[in-house]
Parts: structure tokens; C-alpha cells; sequence
């Protein structure tokens, strides 16, 4: 029998050694749990339509260096921490300064925080899900932790503008924790982007966690280059009458990964998940989402978009579990997904897994093309055929872009659109 | 202005215009009555260059011009306006980003400059208004839960706001009440122009009540079997299809 091939040892060594110890010991005991990590293949249940777009090679087992020059990034005033190959960059971040918020970077904590944040990370995680977020955690080498005490609102969101500077291989393990205190209430953004092109790989852990009554909105944009690799994961738990609201804006490249997983364990939570992913040419995205809900009472409902042109491939694979005590849950799961060409692939799958009676658990999913009689509607009143190809491919996720609640990202994603409907739809 | 010539049509293989011939001038309104089924709707979707329907004969020009070789988009720059029997529905498009996309689309064949959202903002509440369509349906997604007669008036504001050469109402009419009927008749005679020519399908002789016909024609089986004046119309309405020897077979399929 063939041996699955396993995680070259070469990842399993850290670079920066800035943390404080606490954290240095931690990192050291996960990736002695790494040791014989197997790679995902064709037959690891959770992986099987991308572990062929997977490809790890030792030379991208270093860590890139912090310097490098940025990327295009979000143009934004207000909050904001910079992150370059996983490094927190101090000069280039803003950061608020208010009563009841910290904001620091992992580096920075003193022992005593560092022994407090050690105990938490990871811990929002199902690690068998999301296999690679043990990985970041052997190996981040910086972090940033978000503090809110009880009824603390950040005024303004904050914007965190991951840059991978890719002008050598290599890789970035940029990790955030955090803590939504009762009642508190954040806007987070996280913006991924890469500059260069040698083949680079970035690995995020992003986790929440949402003390009773806070409300925590995240959007998340990925808009890497050609040659990054990215596997993410999102850890988010909730208690009671939490609200989260998620809006992840995915545009592929040779492998893309996000697990999204919410636990509800409290009652009366509530979530949002929504997700536009637009995939082009050769490329590769795949949406992971899992949400558990473990209280009664509470209510989710998730909405995802795929669109893919050419040859790419878009997967999206949604669970929900119910568990036995989560009497009166409502859980909607919507995907559709739109083929611009013969040559793409989609693949989605609900998986619902139900163990309490008295539940409300709808989902759907559906592929298509683009509707023809709507297309001679819009020709036939002199609209050109690319015209009418950009309207219905835009009123396809409309929905979900006009629901981010924020203008700059709302525009940063249209001009990439725009970019994709340039390609994808020539003048005929 | 337009003038078809023995034209066949057929979808799926099968045959469903076996040789029509009309002739409409600039300024003229016709009228097509007949049976369901018998092809009215194939004629208007074929005039505005529908691929579901195969063209196997026959000759269509547009002041001269062969329609039968344009696109659809250029049939439309060209002045060919179809109101839908059935106009579809467009969630995620607004109203408003659809007309102005269409009327711009229109400008620029024809070498003026785009407007710009505030111009046809203001444009197109003047046009809504006319129609009796409040001015919040801009907003709304492209005839997206409509009435059926919200989504006819629709129609008539889509064609008042692109100003066609040929305007084709495909059973326009159809589902109105009272009131929106008089709406609409309203805004088919503000199209009526000297320079403009109109081919209006319709079962009702009401409707003629409001746009008076230059000529009325019937088709049946995929052909125009009678043609004549206004009149014609109320003796359709009086005496229906028999007296014209239309069979079971024509209205059947
Ligand atoms: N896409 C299609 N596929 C198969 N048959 C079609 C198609 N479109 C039209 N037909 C057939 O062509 C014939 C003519 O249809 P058409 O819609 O032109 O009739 P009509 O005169 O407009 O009828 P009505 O008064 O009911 O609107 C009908 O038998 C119809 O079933
Ligand atoms: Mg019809």
C-alpha cells in the first residue's frame, strides 16, 4: 500500500522567536503534535475535491521575512493593524485608544497575558475539520489579540490588511484571537492581499469568541495573488443572545481554503453566515462551513454564492448540526451557484446532521447558468450581449455585496469584479 | 417601414409561420388578432431576433435594411422594441439599472452622450408617471413580483423611454383592468408618430376601442388568412374565428 504522504518535517520549525514564553511553549508542544501530520488526499473526506490543488514544497517552509513592500490594500482611514508575512507591523497600524479595548499585538503581551491567551487559543476550533489550523499553531509568529471589556464599542471598524510579500517562497501564519466581552460590539475586517509572485503560502486562524449580548460583524476579502496558496480557518463561539455576522468575499487562486465553524452554546444566539466566491481561469476555491448549534433557541441562517468561469472549480460543503438538547433551532442553509462556462466545476453539499425534535432546518442548493431568456429580454432592448452577461452575473450576488455593511469593501470587491468581468466576458 | 416577405419559422423542427406577408408603413398602426397558438407571439419573437425560433425562409427589412441579419441588441439600436406577452423577471437587476443601461446602450449607437444616473433618474419618474407606475418600481428588481399588469405597464414605459422606429405589443393588453387598460392605451397612442410604426397583438376588440387600427389582420395556422379596416375587428368579436374557415387543426397546436 501506498503511504500518504505526510507534511514535510520542514514545516515543523518556527522562526521567530519574538513571542513571549508562554506562547513559545505553546507553539513548540503543537507542533510536536505534528510530527507524522498526513496531508490531505482524494480520500480525506474533508478534502477530496482540493487536495489535488494542494502543493507544498519545502522551499515554501520558511517563514518570509517581515520586510517586503505592500501590496494594494484597502485604502482606509480609521483603525487599522498591518500585518506582512505574518508579522504585525507596529509603524504601519493605528490603533484605537479606549477604556475597556485592548488591542496588542502577541509579541507585545507580557507573560501573565501571554499564560491567559495561551489557554485560549485554539480553543474555539474543531481541529479534525479544520487540520490546519494546527499547523498555524505550531508555527505563528505573531498574532494579534482584540480585548473588549463588557459594554465596550469600538467606534469605528478595524481594519487588519494581511500583505504576503511573495518576492521569495515562503510562508505567513498571521493568527488573531478575539474576545467579545457581554454586550460589547465590534466591526472587523480582514483583508488578505499578496504583492510578487514566487509560490508562497499563507496559513490564518482567526477565532471569536462572544461573551453573553455581544455583537461582532466580521468581513473577510480574499483577494491574494496567482502564486499564494491559502488555508484559513474561522473559530467563532457564541453565548447567549450573541449576534455574528460574517461576510467572507473570496476570489480564487491555485488553492483556496476557509473553514468557517460557529458553535452556538448559548441560547438565543444568533448567526449570519454569508459568502461570494468567483473563480476564473485555473482557479480553485473551497468554502468549508460548520455550525453547531449546541443551545436551544438560537437561529442561523447562511447564504453562499459560487461563481465559476473556464476551467476553475468552486466547492462549497455546509454543515449544520443540531444537537440533542438544541430544542426550537433555526437553521437555514442557502448555496447557489452559477457556471459561466461547460469547463468549470462546482461541487456543494449540505450536510445536516439532526439530533433534537422540535427544530426548523431548511437548506437548499442549486447550479446554473446564466437564465437565456433573461438575456434576450436585456438584448432585446439594445443591451450588448457583455452588458447583459455583467448584469445578471452581478444580480446573481447582489444580494450579498449590497448587504457588507461597509462602502470601501463593498467598492474594493466591485473593482475586482469588474477586473473578473473584464476577463471573463469579451465584447462579442 | 417594415416589410415581411413569405416568412417561415419553425422551432424544434416543427413549422409554426408558414409564409407570413405584411407590410406596414412609417405612422400606421396594425392590429393581429387570431386563434391561440396560431403564432402571434412566434411573429413577434422572430421580428426581435429570438434564437429559439429558426428563420427557414423568407425575407424581413427594416427601411430596407435586412432585420433577418442583425443581432438582437442591433435590432434594438436599430429601432425594433418588443413589449413581452410575458416579460421576465430579473431579481438582483433594479428597474432603474436596467432602463438606463438599455437607454444608454441606445445613445451611444447612436453617437450621443450617456446620462448619467441623476439625469435619468429624473427622466425616468417622468416616464413612470405616465404609465401610472409609482416611481418606487425603479427601485425594485426588473418586473420582480410584478402584477401582471405592473408588469405590462412595464413594457409601455420601457418603449415610451427607448422611443422605437417599430413597436411590436405582444398582447399588451392582456389581464388590464379597466383602469390600467386605459393607461396603457394611453401610453400606446403618446407612441404613435408620424415616424413610428406599431404592430399590436391583442384578443380584444376593446382595446381597439382606445388605439384605433389602420388595419386589422387575422392569423391563423401560421398564416394571415383576412385582412381589413378596423372593422374587421367587430365582426371577429361577433361572429369569432369559424366564418373565416379556421379548423380545429389551425388552433389546436
Ligand atoms: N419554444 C417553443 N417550443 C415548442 N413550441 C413552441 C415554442 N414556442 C411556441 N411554440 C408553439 O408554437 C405555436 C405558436 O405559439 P405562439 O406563442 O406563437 O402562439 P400565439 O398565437 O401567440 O398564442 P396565444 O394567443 O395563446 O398567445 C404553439 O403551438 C406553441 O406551442
Ligand atoms: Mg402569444
Amino acid at each position: 500500500m501506498k503511504q500518504a504522504p505526510m507534511l514535510s518535517s520542514a514545516f515543523l520549525h518556527p522562526a521567530g522567536q519574538t513571542l513571549p514564553e508562554p506562547l513559545l511553549a505553546l507553539r513548540k508542544q503543537r507542533a510536536s503534535l505534528l510530527v507524522d501530520m498526513p496531508l490531505p488526499t482524494r480520500k480525506t473526506e474533508n478534502w477530496k475535491y482540493s487536495s489535488k490543488y494542494l502543493k507544498l514544497t519545502d522551499e515554501m517552509a520558511i517563514s518570509l521575512p517581515a520586510e517586503g513592500k505592500a501590496g494594494n490594500s484597502l485604502a482606509v482611514s480609521g483603525y487599522k493593524v498591518v500585518f506582512r508575512n505574518g508579522i504585525l507591523i507596529p509603524e504601519a497600524s493605528d490603533y484605537p485608544d479606549m477604556d475597556g479595548i485592548t488591542i496588542q499585538s502577541f509579541s507585545d503581551l507580557s507573560n501573565e497575558e501571554a499564560d491567559v491567551l495561551a489557554l485560549q487559543l485554539g480553543s474555539t476550533l474543531d481541529h479534525d475539520q479544520a487540520q490546519f489550523a494546527r499547523l498555524n499553531g505550531a508555527r505563528f509568529d505573531d498574532g494579534l489579540l482584540v480585548r473588549l471589556d463588557a459594554d465596550a464599542v469600538l467606534d469605528q471598524p478595524l481594519f487588519i490588511i494581511h500583505e504576503t510579500a511573495a518576492d521569495t517562497s515562503g510562508s505567513a501564519f498571521p493568527r488573531i484571537f478575539v474576545e467579545a466581552g457581554a454586550n460589547s460590539r465590534i466591526t472587523l475586517v480582514e483583508e488578505y492581499t499578496s504583492s510578487g509572485d514566487a509560490p508562497a503560502f499563507v496559513n490564518t486562524v482567526t477565532e471569536f469568541t462572544l461573551a453573553d449580548g455581544a455583537n461582532v460583524t466580521s468581513i473577510r476579502l480574499n483577494m491574494e495573488g496567482e502564486s499564494v496558496q491559502h488555508i484559513g480557518a474561522t473559530g467563532v463561539v457564541q453565548n447567549h443572545s450573541s449576534r455574528f455576522e460574517s461576510h467572507c468575499v473570496g476570489f480564487g487562486g491555485p488553492l483556496r481554503r476557509h473553514d468557517l465553524q460557529v458553535r452556538l452554546v448559548g441560547e438565543e444566539a444568533e448567526t449570519k453566515l454569508n459568502g461570494v466566491v468567483v473563480t476564473q481561469g485555473k482557479q480553485h476555491y473551497d468554502n468549508h462551513t460548520s455550525i453547531d448549534h449546541v443551545a436551544a433557541n438560537c437561529n442561523s441562517e447562511e447564504t453562499y454564492r459560487n461563481i465559476a468561469a473556464d476551467q476553475s472549480h468552486a466547492i462549497f460543503n455546509g454543515r449544520i448540526h443540531i444537537h440533542q438538547d438544541a430544542q426550537k433551532s433555526f437553521a437555514d442553509m442557502n448555496n447557489k451557484n452559477l457556471l459561466l462556462n461547460n469547463g468549470a466545476e462546482i461541487d456543494t453539499k449540505p450536510e445536516l446532521e439532526i439530533y433534537a425534535d422540535d427544530v426548523k432546518c431548511a437548506h437548499g442548493a442549486t447550479i446554473g447558468q446564466l437564465d437565456e431568456e433573461s438575456i434576450f429580454y436585456l438584448l432585446s432592448r439594445g443591451i450588448g450581449r457583455r452588458d447583459a452577461n455583467v448584469l445578471l452575473t452581478m444580480a446573481f450576488i447582489n444580494e450579498l455585496v449590497s448587504q457588507i455593511p461597509l462602502e470601501v469593501v463593498r467598492d474594493t470587491a466591485q473593482i475586482r469584479l469588474n477586473e473578473f468581468f473584464e476577463q471573463t466576458f469579451q465584447e462579442i | 417601414m417594415l416589410s415581411i416577405k413569405n416568412l417561415h419559422a419553425s422551432v424544434e423542427d416543427k413549422a409554426i409561420l408558414k409564409g407570413i406577408n405584411l407590410d406596414i408603413k412609417p405612422g400606421e398602426v396594425h392590429a393581429i388578432m387570431g386563434p391561440n397558438g396560431s403564432g402571434k407571439s412566434t411573429l413577434s419573437q422572430v421580428l426581435a431576433g429570438n434564437e429559439a425560433f429558426e428563420v427557414t425562409s423568407g425575407e424581413v427589412t427594416l427601411n430596407g435594411e435586412n432585420l433577418l441579419d442583425l443581432a438582437i441588441e442591433e435590432r434594438a439600436r436599430e429601432g425594433v422594441f418588443l413589449a413581452f406577452q410575458y416579460p421576465v423577471e430579473i431579481p438582483g437587476v433594479s428597474n432603474l439599472q436596467f432602463l438606463r443601461t438599455a437607454v444608454n446602450a441606445m445613445r451611444k449607437h447612436r453617437g450621443e452622450e450617456e446620462m448619467n444616473a441623476a439625469e435619468f433618474m429624473k427622466q425616468a419618474k417622468e416616464v413612470s408617471k405616465q404609465v401610472d407606475l409609482d416611481p418606487s418600481f425603479l427601485k425594485r428588481g426588473v418586473n420582480e413580483d410584478f402584477s401582471g399588469g405592473e408588469k405590462k405597464r412595464n413594457e409601455i414605459m420601457q418603449a415610451l423611454l427607448l422611443q422605437p422606429k417599430l413597436a411590436i405589443l405582444d398582447e399588451t393588453d392582456s389581464g388590464l383592468d379597466i383602469d390600467a387598460l386605459q393607461v396603457v392605451s394611453n401610453g400606446v397612442n403618446a407612441l404613435r408618430a408620424e415616424d413610428r410604426a406599431i404592430l399590436m397583438v391583442t384578443h380584444y376588440q376593446r382595446l381597439l376601442n382606445h388605439i384605433v387600427p389602420d388595419y386589422v389582420h387575422v392569423l391563423a395556422g401560421g398564416r394571415i388568412v383576412k385582412s381589413g379596416g378596423r372593422e374587421l375587428a367587430l365582426e371577429l368579436e361577433e361572429r369569432g374565428y369559424g366564418w373565416l374557415g379556421i379548423n380545429d387543426e389551425d388552433t389546436s397546436n
